[in-house]
């Protein structure tokens, strides 16, 4: 019922030099008060071409979407009023300090100065601006950048937070404390969509994830659900013995009823099952009444790689070709 | 009202953004003076050539002039940092807020017509020190022309730049212009020099109108006809541009 973002039937299409690219083929989106939400996807896959159609940045052509009750296309000025966004870039004032980045950007949201002022102390003390919000951004590291570009899209309080690839080109440990900064905007009730390509990412932050893939929604589910509903546990087993046993051993663990995908590799079975760890005392003792004996055995929790992989045929990790139409093809 | 307070908004920021550029400040500061150092002494000959048919001190007749191409030049550019904004996400940054779109193109061409008077003030005191013959009421009608060309300069910068998104093609359309418009204009040599269809062809550049404008009221003369066609070309032209500037804000997705 309480949903902050709410998408339906969004398109869009972008023509330039004769070729037309679909970036966004009929998405639907449902955004819950309070979660984390993340929207994951490969380069062009058509995330940030929906994000900049969420905060009012590209006209949507097609189907209608909401954000914190608000009409984005009827009502561009209010959303605006109730949504942050953070863009890949950030995009400060380098020029200016990290302080001044924040006033001025707080009163561009219509606050009154010494409102704003308040509010800048305060994300100082949140965001741990505090030992370099009076100097230069020019001078920041990249992780105080990318905490001052969160500030920048929080300063008004905003229902929904949007962020684009918040933690890309951040180091380990920047990454787990920006991830522990968004977690403590959920527990203050801001309600945070973000768009990642690391899956790690969307696993340890994300309450629910949606996958885009060629500009449609091919998943959604919160990681836990995704994970299991898509495949079980990922099951290696290498067996000791020659290639006839190794076929044997195939079919044997196909037959099990939870076994949804098996295939061998030289000595190696890769099987993927509902709940591994419950099945696999059965398959062992079926290979050992066929006296088929074993050298390992590995039970893995899948990933949400793993997800990725069987809903699009493609590894999002090695996958990653660069051709990203959203970014040449833009408003063309 | 929201509109007068995002747009001293972006005024003040930009006007700290280009303080703090010291390079900016030299060149802004230096590129009047050179004018004044390496061109008028080139003319100098020629100013009391046929052509011209005007004594008196050459300063008086080529310091409007290098006024009229300095509002060309620091128009024009506008787009440069625009460019800059949009591939740094600014742009961005400020198109999410609820602020004004006029406010987001009005603030930093505001501002930079306040530097541009600064640094025509700086070309009027060294000029007068030179023998250039200082007309207050004059140079403060001028001054007008100047910021609304200025200004229409600058919001046709920013929508073209807002259109190419990156720096060569945008270059290439200000580098395509620049020629056409500066001779068209005779700032630097009269018109009057040229045949026939270049005078008419002086009529489409905007730029022509400023630089006849500006040579009757640098001279204290406010009633002349140029001023007036002056006026009545680049007040309206200034309106339509800064509102097809804004509607291309609007629109186009930087």
């Amino acid at each position: 019922m309480d949903d902050v973002i709410e998408a339906e039937g969004l398109r869009k299409t972008f023509r330039s030099k004769g070729r037309t690219v679909e970036a966004v083929r009929g998405v639907d989106l449902r955004v819950r008060r309070g979660e984390i939400f993340g929207f994951l996807g490969p380069n062009g896959a058509g995330k940030t071409t929906t994000l900049r159609m969420l905060t009012t940045l590209m006209p949507i052509d097609e189907g209608r979407a909401s954000v914190a009750g608000c009409d984005v296309a009827s009502q561009a000025a209010l959303v605006r009023a109730k949504t942050g966004y953070v863009s890949q870039l950030g995009g400060s004032d380098e020029l200016a300090t990290g302080r001044e980045n924040m006033i001025l950007q707080g009163r561009l949201y219509g606050g009154e100065k010494a409102a704003v002022q308040r509010r800048v102390e305060q994300l100082i003390d949140l965001l741990d601006l505090r030992p370099f919000a009076d100097r230069r951004v020019k001078t920041y590291s990249g992780g105080q950048r990318r905490r001052l570009d969160v500030a920048l899209g929080i300063v008004h309080q905003p229902e929904a937070l949007f962020l684009d690839e918040p933690t890309t080109g951040l180091d380990p440990q920047n990454r787990a404390g920006l991830w522990d900064q968004v977690k403590a905007l959920r527990e203050r009730g801001t309600t945070v969509f973000l768009t990642t390509h690391y899956l790690e990412e969307a696993d340890a932050l994300c309450d629910r994830v949606t996958i885009i893939d060629h500009g449609e929604i091919v998943a959604e589910g919160t990681p836990a659900q995704l994970k299991s509903e898509v495949l079980g546990d990922a099951v290696t087993l290498r067996i000791d013995g020659e290639e006839d046993e190794v076929q044997r051993a195939l079919s044997l663990c196909a037959s099990v009823s939870t076994t949804e995908q098996a295939s061998a590799e030289g000595d190696l079975l890769r099987l993927y099952v509902k709940d591994g760890a419950a099945a696999l005392p059965h398959m062992l003792r079926l290979l050992d009444e066929q006296r088929i004996s074993l050298s390992s055995i590995g039970v893995a929790q899948p990933t949400l790689d793993d997800v990725f992989l069987a809903k699009t045929g493609r590894s999002l990790r090695d996958g990653d070709p660069r051709e990203s139409p959203e970014e040449e093809l833009i408003g063309a | 009202m929201r509109t007068m307070k995002d747009t001293s908004l972006f005024f003040v920021r930009h006007s700290l953004q280009m303080m703090r550029n010291p390079v900016w400040m030299a060149v802004g500061l230096s590129t009047p003076l050179l004018y004044l150092a390496l061109f008028t002494p080139l003319l100098k000959q020629l100013a009391n050539g046929p052509s011209f048919g005007f004594g008196g001190n050459v300063l008086d007749l080529f310091l409007p002039g290098i006024l009229a191409l300095l509002a060309f030049g620091s128009g024009i550019s506008a787009g440069f940092s625009t460019i800059f904004e949009m591939q740094q996400g600014i742009t961005e940054r400020f198109r999410v807020t609820p602020a004004s779109r006029l406010a987001i193109l009005l603030g930093p061409i505001l501002s930079g017509i306040a530097w541009m008077f600064l640094f025509d003030a700086v070309l009027v005191i060294v000029g007068a020190l030179f023998g250039f013959h200082v007309h207050i009421l004059g140079l403060l009608v001028l001054a007008v022309l100047l910021a609304a060309f200025m200004a229409t300069m600058a919001a046709f910068s920013t929508a073209v730049a807002l259109l190419t998104k990156e720096i060569s093609a945008f270059a290439a359309v200000v580098n395509g212009i620049n020629l056409p418009v500066l001779l068209l204009a005779g700032v630097l040599l009269p018109i009057s020099l040229g045949p026939g269809w270049m005078k008419v062809l002086a009529h489409f550049d905007p730029l022509y109108y400023l630089v006849v404008a500006s040579r009757p009221l640098a001279a204290g003369t406010i009633s002349g006809s140029n001023v007036w066609i002056g006026f009545a070309v680049l007040l309206p032209l200034c309106a339509i541009t800064l509102g097809w500037a804004t509607t291309v804000l609007r629109r186009v997705v930087a």
